[in-house]
């Protein structure tokens, strides 16, 4: 089963579109492909994600994305039967291989996930500070400033300030996606993978949460799934494409700056897919 | 031209349909309304059925405890055996009070640490290990109480020559809650999404803080129900503290003691010649069934407060 899916993973090559202009990569990717129980569901990934810049993976559904951003903060380490083949990088140091625990990876990688899900036994002070008590600090100046910054970051100090000690389920869909945001900011992480993080909340939360983003990427390297084409579009300066092949595993189809892969895509099927034309 | 036509046709066919459905449905409500009637008087029948003997039951108990328990005495006092001289001098259930007391807290402090861990580890874990722990704890839930009783005489009372005692029937009782506090608190940690402890992990929490800080206070709810059951089904039983408490007569709480117990006296009095002795078994019981409405009651109050605190 293994050595199959080895063959399979290395049958085919997409050459790296390296664009040294670009400026330096927080992470890459090299061949990566992961596989279920022996099923490859994504790979031939190969890309690099640039410092202080938004990456957003496009394609159709179980095209991969979600796998293949969860590889990134080896969040497949406890699925059963779930392998990642190739190499990931970051600042190069191999996450999987290298120097590196599963926990320094995690809080230097945070996530923000599709649906919010913040701690509903905490308040809206101890969800921001979460990740800093699961790490050990405990003093509550670094906390305190923690909380603040954080909240601030994900622009929801000013509306929650007063109530910091209120359940977080207090909050609205919105409220509550960017103090997801704010608990992943709280660490200070260098790279932030987010999953479709707008998918469930309304246009005006969607919108201060794309404006955030912009905000975002002056400190953090972002790396986003996304469904919206406009999102895609609108928010993030580098584009990775992927696209089911015949046996179903998705793979990547091209990856460059945003702006090509919208106006002037290489492969017909990147232009189709931005366009509307299949799904 | 065809175009049209062929816009037209489906459009007809979908009002022929709707006409049939309606005309079916017609024809049907009568039926309906009739098979609604039946079942409603069903319901109504069954209630009374499940009402009557409850209500009964309560009344008697309110009827005929009422009267004892509003003696402090009852409460105060050491039981004592009737004369002819007295034949109502029963004295009180004090010892009793404070046996099941005592038998409970033991039985607790002993059963909802072990149970809660190992309904957690069960939760967590695909192991071997946590397989047969489960087949275990589903067994011994479904063994009858009176093997715990013999278990805690034969291995506490004549093996470990601890004799009757507190310890011996909390130790039956603990193992009698275990079961019940293991699979609800599986169940409850089991009921947590996905979902938090990936947002736990995401975060660099190690597993077993992702299990303790995040998961445990998510699942609390449930945990404590499954306790609170497990204790009102303690409080109650009478066979597995039959064989090793002692049914001392004294007021005391040490665990090497024997003491007595709700249950325990309800059936001791219940089989005496002394009509007094036998009236007083419907005031311990009423003691008994406050006891367990009262827990469950604030158990029940207390997950509305914090389901809503959510
Ligand atoms: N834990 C898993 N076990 C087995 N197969 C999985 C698992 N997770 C994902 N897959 C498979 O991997 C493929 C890609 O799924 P993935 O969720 O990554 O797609 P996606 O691009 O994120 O889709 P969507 O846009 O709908 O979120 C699917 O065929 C899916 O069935
Ligand atoms: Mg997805």
């Amino acid at each position: 089963m293994d050595q199959e899916f080895m063959a399979q993973v290395e049958t085919k090559v997409v050459a790296p579109t390296e664009s040294p202009e670009r400026g330096a990569a927080a992470m890459q990717l090299k061949g990566v492909a992961v596989s279920f129980h022996g099923r490859v569901a994504v790979r031939d990934c190969t890309f690099d994600v640039t410092k202080n810049r938004v990456t957003s993976l496009i394609g159709p559904s179980g095209s991969g994305k979600t796998t293949l951003l969860r590889a990134l903060n080896r969040l497949h380490d406890l699925t059963p039967g779930a392998k990642v083949a190739g190499q990931i990088l970051l600042e190069g140091t191999d996450i999987y291989r290298g120097d590196i625990t599963v926990t320094e990876l995690r809080t230097r990688v945070g996530m923000v996930f599709q649906r919010p899900n913040p701690f509903p036994t905490m308040s809206i002070y101890e969800n921001a500070v979460s990740g800093l008590r699961f790490n050990g600090v405990k003093k509550k100046s670094i906390l305190d400033e923690a909380a603040e910054t954080s909240l601030k970051s994900a622009a929801l100090w000013d509306s929650v300030q007063s109530r910091l000690k209120v359940a977080a389920s207090n909050l609205s869909g919105g409220e509550q996606q960017r103090l997801c945001i704010a608990r992943a900011l709280a660490m200070d992480p260098e790279v932030l993978l987010m999953d479709e993080p707008t998918s469930a909340l309304d246009p005006i939360a969607t919108l201060k949460i794309e404006e955030l983003m912009t905000e975002l990427k002056k400190r953090v390297t972002v790396i986003i799934v996304t469904h919206n084409m406009q999102q895609a579009a609108r928010i993030s300066d580098d584009c990775a494409f992927l696209l089911m092949g015949e046996d179903r595993a998705g793979e990547l189809i091209e990856f460059d700056t945003t702006e090509k892969i919208f106006n002037n895509p290489i492969d017909p099927r990147t232009l189709d897919y931005t366009l509307g034309r299949f799904g | 031209m065809s175009d049209m036509t062929e816009l037209v046709e489906p459009v007809e066919t979908g009002h022929q349909m709707r006409d049939e459905i309606r005309s079916i449905s017609e024809r049907s409500r009568a039926r309906r309304q009739v098979r609604s009637r039946i079942m409603v008087v069903l319901c109504a029948l069954a209630l009374l059925v499940t009402a009557v003997p409850l209500v009964l039951l309560l009344f008697q108990l309110f009827n005929r405890g009422l009267p004892v328990v509003l003696h402090i005495g009852f409460y105060t006092q050491l039981p004592q055996t009737p004369s002819l001289i007295a034949p109502n001098a029963t004295g009180g259930v004090s010892n009793a009070i404070l046996g099941t007391l005592v038998l409970t807290l033991y039985a607790s402090v002993m059963a909802i640490p072990v149970g809660v861990l190992v309904g957690v580890y069960l939760a967590e874990s695909d192991s071997k290990l946590a397989a047969t722990l489960r087949v275990i704890s589903q067994t011994m839930a479904g063994a009858p109480s009176i093997l715990m009783g013999l278990f805690a005489f034969s291995f506490i009372v004549r093996d470990l020559h601890v004799g009757f005692s507190a310890i011996a029937g909390s130790f039956a009782l603990a193992v009698l809650m275990l079961p019940v506090i293991v699979i609800s608190s599986e169940i409850a940690v089991r009921g947590v999404p996905h979902t938090l402890r990936e947002a736990g992990l995401a975060l660099g929490a190690k597993p077993h803080k992702v299990s303790m800080k995040i998961v445990l206070p998510a699942a609390v709810t449930g945990i404590v129900t499954g306790i609170i059951l497990a204790i009102s089904r303690a409080i109650g039983e009478t066979a597995p503290v039959l064989l090793v408490i002692g049914g001392g007569y004294i007021n005391s709480w040490k665990p090497l003691d024997p003491v007595s117990a709700l249950p325990l006296s309800i059936y001791e009095n219940a089989k005496s010649e002394w009509p007094s002795l036998r009236t007083e078994v419907w005031g311990i019981a009423l003691v008994l069934v406050v006891f367990v409405f009262v827990l469950s009651l604030s158990a029940r109050i207390w997950a509305s407060r914090k389901q809503q605190a959510r």
